[in-house]
């Protein structure tokens, strides 16, 4: 597996975006313009551009300020998906599983675990991951992503073309 | 005697041709399939790249391409008859436009036959080296 078509697939899968401005107490009254964690939003924005080094910075920061459970998960999934791109996969390995222990939905998690478990030649529990994404999120095309590096690397195939340039049609298949 | 000698230098020129042209950057295993029926002579086979959306998804099949050759060599009027899946069509249709007929002899007009290429895709297992 390519480190590109690793990033490519995180890149894709596991950064949450926390855009919305919110209050931490949901009865608190204020006026926030923009992101309220601006490490946060930044840390993601920086991981989603691949400067992976830059984004755990700041997402760690951001962590540091989280005000509520929720700035505090959006937080974890970043940095899991931060740390597997610095290839620090025990350290992504544990953001993901406290992603998934406050929340089993939350299938980005459970994608990018697969992935870890890809990268750490752990295949069973990466196909477990997936079937998890499967049940919850069938139609992510990053699950299809996922599959296909888990099967490239438990059932590798070359492709093999046949040019038929033959007038009459065969008589066996044996050429299929 | 004749006949079998002209066969089997189209099939050497058609294994030359092959061995040498791939708009593939990673050339594919590939089988080549010809008899004498044929009224062009392939110069230039190009095999087509087995696209990475049905590598990734483990899918094969089967696409036939028809076309005309003018006196040149070069493939025109260049149709999809048949498929089993669309995601190979445009892969084929792009080798048959890239690939070459030998000339005909002046004097000798094209019969205006249309030519069909039928490409199948399949993917094998790539058997792993436990050793390595």
């Amino acid at each position: 597996m390519t480190a590109a078509r690793l990033t490519a697939a995180l890149l894709l899968v596991g950064f949450v975006l926390p855009c919305e401005p919110f209050a931490a107490d949901r009865n608190e009254s204020r006026t926030v313009i923009g992101p309220r964690n601006l490490n946060l939003y930044d840390g993601a924005i920086a991981l989603k551009a691949g400067h992976a080094e830059e984004g755990v910075r700041l997402t760690l920061l951001g962590l540091n300020m989280a005000a509520g459970e929720h700035e505090r998960h959006i937080a974890f999934a970043n940095l899991c998906a931060g740390y597997i791109l610095l290839e620090q996969l025990d350290t992504a390995l544990d953001y993901c599983n406290r992603v998934l222990a406050r929340d089993d939905r939350h299938w980005r998690g459970y994608n990018n675990r697969a992935l870890i478990y890809i990268k750490q030649k752990r295949y069973l529990e990466a196909e477990q991951d997936i079937l998890a994404v499967q049940k919850l999120n069938p139609n992510a095309r990053n699950l299809k992503i996922v599959r296909a590096m888990l099967l490239d690397e438990t059932d590798p195939v070359i492709p093999n073309i046949v040019i038929d340039d033959r007038r009459r049609p065969p008589r066996n298949d044996d050429d299929q | 005697m004749i006949k079998t000698a002209l066969r089997i230098f189209r099939t050497a020129l058609a294994a030359i041709a092959l061995a040498t042209a791939s708009v593939a950057d990673n050339v594919p295993r590939v089988t080549d399939l010809t008899d004498e029926s044929g009224d062009r002579v392939p110069l230039r086979t190009m095999i087509p790249a087995y696209p990475e959306v049905a590598r990734r998804d483990r899918i094969e099949g089967e696409v036939q391409v028809c076309f005309n050759v003018d006196r040149k060599g070069k493939p025109y009027r260049i149709a999809v008859r048949k498929s089993t899946n669309r995601v190979f069509e445009r892969p084929a249709t792009r080798a048959i436009r890239a690939s070459m007929y030998r000339a005909l002899p002046p004097g000798i007009k094209p019969s205006g036959i249309k030519t069909c290429r039928t490409f199948r895709f399949h993917l094998e297992p790539d058997v792993v080296d436990d050793a390595q």
